[in-house]
């Protein structure tokens, strides 16, 4: 590091380069709606000098960063604003994680426990009363919509479909993470969809675990680290096979490919290449002439596209949007681009849940000024919370390429 | 990925020429690693304030014939038909302007000091006259615990110019909570917290209830990141004339150039890369054929033209370490001093001679490396060498004036 220092001025988090030039602020969705909330410049890069000198300086208003990362976007020097207050958290908070962050936190335990009881858990979710616990003894807020549990998960599924996948003989490997699993198996179907009309099968990693995010936002690094490892040990198999390994969110693939390795300091420099959202995987397999897709002559549709906060920092949107570009049918209108406010676990938990609808309030009302017939984004967290304060459906682009897709024909082209 | 054209840098100058490709029809995208300097801008664009002896200059375009041969706007074919281009590219884009190329005008800078401009923001203080505001009494109305205006040396020079100053202070129910963070009360986030019609009312209230004495009510530039209606509302709603100060940066007027450039290029469908840095290109045959980027390392964007806009020294699209100047994305020929010792003059405000260091560029903007022309890779704006912005007061002219003329010549290919 010293080196680093010397000869090229880098430091950790790129943290030496901040010129105090507030340009993050401008763009922080929490200080524009949160004046206990001191700012990214403040908490980040400024005080992390005083917390250099002890860790008396650390303060807990940094828990009410929605670590959306669009500082880090903002930022004209590369500083890693948003990974500064997260470390930050993850080193000097002494703040333990009661049952409702462990339970938000762990999507994939409770996702298990939830779905075994599908039918019970989505009635039980929708009951006044059954909220008002949540509410005031969990701390969850009681306006959420809770994402309704599948009584399948995508793994049973898949598990009954397997022999069908291995009749292929190309292949790619699919993280699903725990929305397509227990909430929405129907998105991992559709990848699936386009991927067998493509003629390439699917396999899934020998053990994914949850990516962690909401551990790491939690408070729950540890965890975290151990599951990443996992993950990682899996996807390397999958690497050595020569498959790409496709993903259908956008911020599990953040946080595998980034987060990893500045908050958890996890080893993923091999991984990280063959890591890759399915849009982008198709988008460029086409333009390198490598794949075709075909198009009905009969889909028609409107969509609002919203730029996910994690996409906006993967830089990847021209990706999703280009490739439902591609469809004929498809009138696409680009919002612009603003935090939806829910932060993945943030916007469940009380204390945020009316900031999290005020730093929404600007995507929203775009929506319904564009009245699109379905708003399209690649964060299944954006989904929720655009869905329960809108009412407008949203779609993963990999679900509307699958709707809008020619299977047969775009069999044909493939052969 | 395969474009027409392949824009780096989102400052003033690459969203000036994203935008005028866009326009003509172009593939177009721009790619800048984060955002850019417009965050500091006065709200006010510049053609020439001071001639190569430091006098004030009233005619820009008759000052521009006299600027010595190495300065960029000699390498505009003509500078009142791009400077007219200019002026309607903005208009189009939302931002409503003030100035003639006939005539500079004079701005307000947040410490009060009368600065020459071709084109200022509709509302912000502007003055035919270097010496003198067009008011006898103005009231400054400042927002209580307000960190971006310098009130003392506001109205300290506000008097030296003859208008007498009366200074108040306001707040609101919003502005007192957005105070419980007072290392935020700058000027973006004030204006977050005033964007809804309830705040704005309470702030008309509040205005209302100073009784100012002043022929007009001066007010710091807090409001609208994307057009001026929260202005023009104030300016009815108040019943006193209101003009507005630019305040120290971030400053509104300059997000607001950002976002309905942005906007404006965007809605054309050209592609947007808000953050990604490129990290270099494939040069063959005289030509570069394709960029490589930060975020996306295994893209490559092929263009059959480029233009670099990524900015001087602070914005790092120049760089200098112990073995000279250099232009970091690809390593093109630049013109500066070799020895070090002749970079900079004894004190800050001299004239610096690093502010004229640049990238080396041919009469239609091309750029060479190792001494060989680039032939589709042009330079434009703060990049360039010859000129010291600073000093000559061209800025902005400079960036929008010479974006234009890249791309003219992109077209004319």
């Amino acid at each position: 590091m010293a080196e680093e220092i010397q000869k090229k001025s880098k430091s950790a988090f790129n943290f030496e380069q901040c010129l105090k030039c507030s340009i993050c602020t401008v763009y922080c969705p929490v200080s524009a709606v949160e004046p206990d909330y001191p700012g990214p410049k403040q908490s980040g890069p400024d005080n992390e000098r005083y917390r250099l000198k002890g860790m008396e300086f650390f303060n807990e208003s940094l828990k009410m960063c929605l670590n959306c990362k669009r500082c880090e976007v903002a930022c004209p020097q590369d500083v890693k604003v948003g990974d500064i207050i997260q470390a930050a958290r993850i080193r000097y908070s002494t703040h333990t994680p009661g049952l409702r962050d462990r339970m938000l936190a762990n999507t994939d335990i409770v996702g298990t426990l939830a779905h075994n009881f599908a039918p019970l858990t989505n009635f039980a979710l929708k009951l006044a009363p059954v909220k008002a616990a949540l509410h005031g003894v969990m701390g969850i807020d009681r306006h959420r919509t809770f994402p309704a549990y599948s009584f399948q998960t995508f793994e049973q599924w898949y598990r009954r479909h397997e022999t069908e996948q291995r009749r292929f003989d190309r292949f790619i490997t699919y993280f699903h993470g725990c929305y397509a699993n227990y909430n929405y198996p129907q998105l991992a179907k559709d990848l699936v969809k386009i991927m067998n009309a493509c003629g390439y099968g699917v396999r899934l990693l020998e053990k994914e675990k949850c990516c962690g995010v909401a551990l790491i936002a939690n408070g729950l690094s540890k965890q975290a680290r151990r599951q990443g490892e996992t993950n990682m040990a899996s996807m390397r198999k999958a690497v050595v096979r020569g498959e790409p390994i496709l993903t259908t969110s956008s911020t599990c693939t953040f946080t595998m490919r980034d987060e990893y390795k500045h908050l958890l300091g996890i080893d993923n420099d091999d991984v990280r290449d063959s890591l890759t959202l399915a849009t982008r995987w198709l988008y460029r397999m086409i333009e390198d002439g490598k794949l075709r897709l075909a198009f009905r002559d009969d889909f028609r549709m409107k969509t609002a596209y919203h730029s996910a906060c994690h996409m906006e920092r993967l830089g990847w949107i021209p990706y999703s949007t280009g490739l439902m570009k591609m469809i004929p049918g498809l009138e696409l209108v680009m919002l612009e681009s603003q935090c939806c406010g829910i932060a993945g676990t943030y916007g469940f938990k009380k204390e945020n849940y009316e900031r999290s609808q005020k730093i929404g309030a600007g995507v929203f009302k775009q929506i319904e000024e564009v009245d699109p017939d379905c708003v399209s984004t690649d964060c299944e967290t954006c989904k929720w919370q655009i869905e329960m304060s809108t009412g407008y459906d949203v779609k993963n682009p990999i679900s509307i390429i699958a709707e809008a897709l020619d299977v047969e024909k775009t069999r044909r082209l493939n052969a | 990925m395969k474009f027409d054209s392949i824009i780096i840098g989102g400052g003033l100058t690459g969203l000036t020429c994203a935008l005028t490709l866009a326009k003509a029809g172009q593939r177009t995208a721009l790619i800048t690693a984060g955002q850019s300097t417009l965050h500091f801008h006065s709200g006010s664009v510049d053609l020439l304030g001071y001639d190569e002896q430091g006098q004030t200059v009233l005619h820009p375009l008759d000052a521009i014939r006299a600027l010595s041969a190495s300065h960029p706007y000699h390498k505009v074919d003509d500078v009142a038909a791009r400077a007219e281009e200019a002026a309607r590219l903005l208009a189009d884009a939302g931002l409503l302007m003030d100035g003639t190329t006939d005539r500079n005008h004079f701005r307000l800078s947040p410490m009060g000091v009368s600065k020459p401009a071709w084109l200022t923001l509709n509302g912000l203080v502007r003055s035919a006259e270097e010496d003198s505001l067009p008011w006898r009494t103005v009231t400054f109305a400042n927002i209580r615990g307000f960190l971006d205006i310098p009130t003392e040396f506001l109205v300290d020079n506000i008097r030296r110019k003859g208008t007498d100053v009366e200074v108040k202070s306001f707040t609101t129910p919003e502005l007192e909570q957005a105070r419980r963070s007072p290392s935020e009360m700058r000027a973006t986030n004030v204006g977050k917290v005033l964007a809804d019609e309830t705040a704005l009312r309470r702030m008309v209230e509040a205005i209302d209830g100073l009784e100012a004495d002043g022929e007009v009510i001066l007010l710091p530039a807090v409001l609208g990141v994307a057009d001026a209606r929260a202005e023009s509302s104030l300016r009815q709603l108040v019943d006193r004339p209101i003009r507005f100060v630019v305040t120290m940066p971030p400053s509104m007027p300059g997000v607001r150039l950002q976002t309905c450039l942005r906007q404006a290029y965007q809605q054309l469908g050209g592609m947007y890369c808000a953050s990604d840095a490129v990290t270099g290109g494939c040069f063959e045959a005289g030509r570069l054929r394709y960029v490589t980027t930060e975020n996306m390392p295994d893209e490559r964007f092929y263009a059959d033209h480029f233009v670099l806009a990524t900015g001087s020294f602070q914005s790092r699209g120049l760089m200098s370490n112990y073995r000279g100047v250099f232009e970091p994305v690809f390593g093109l020929d630049v013109d500066a001093a070799d020895d070090r010792g002749a970079w900079t003059a004894e004190y800050v405000y001299d004239d610096q001679p690093y502010m004229r260091f640049g990238v080396r560029t041919d009469e239609r903007l091309l750029v060479s490396r190792n001494g060989v022309r680039v032939d589709n890779l042009y330079a434009s704006g703060s990049v360039l060498s010859g000129h010291n912005a600073l000093k000559l007061a061209d800025g902005s002219g400079v960036d929008m004036l010479t974006a234009l003329q890249a791309a003219h010549n992109i077209l004319k290919k």
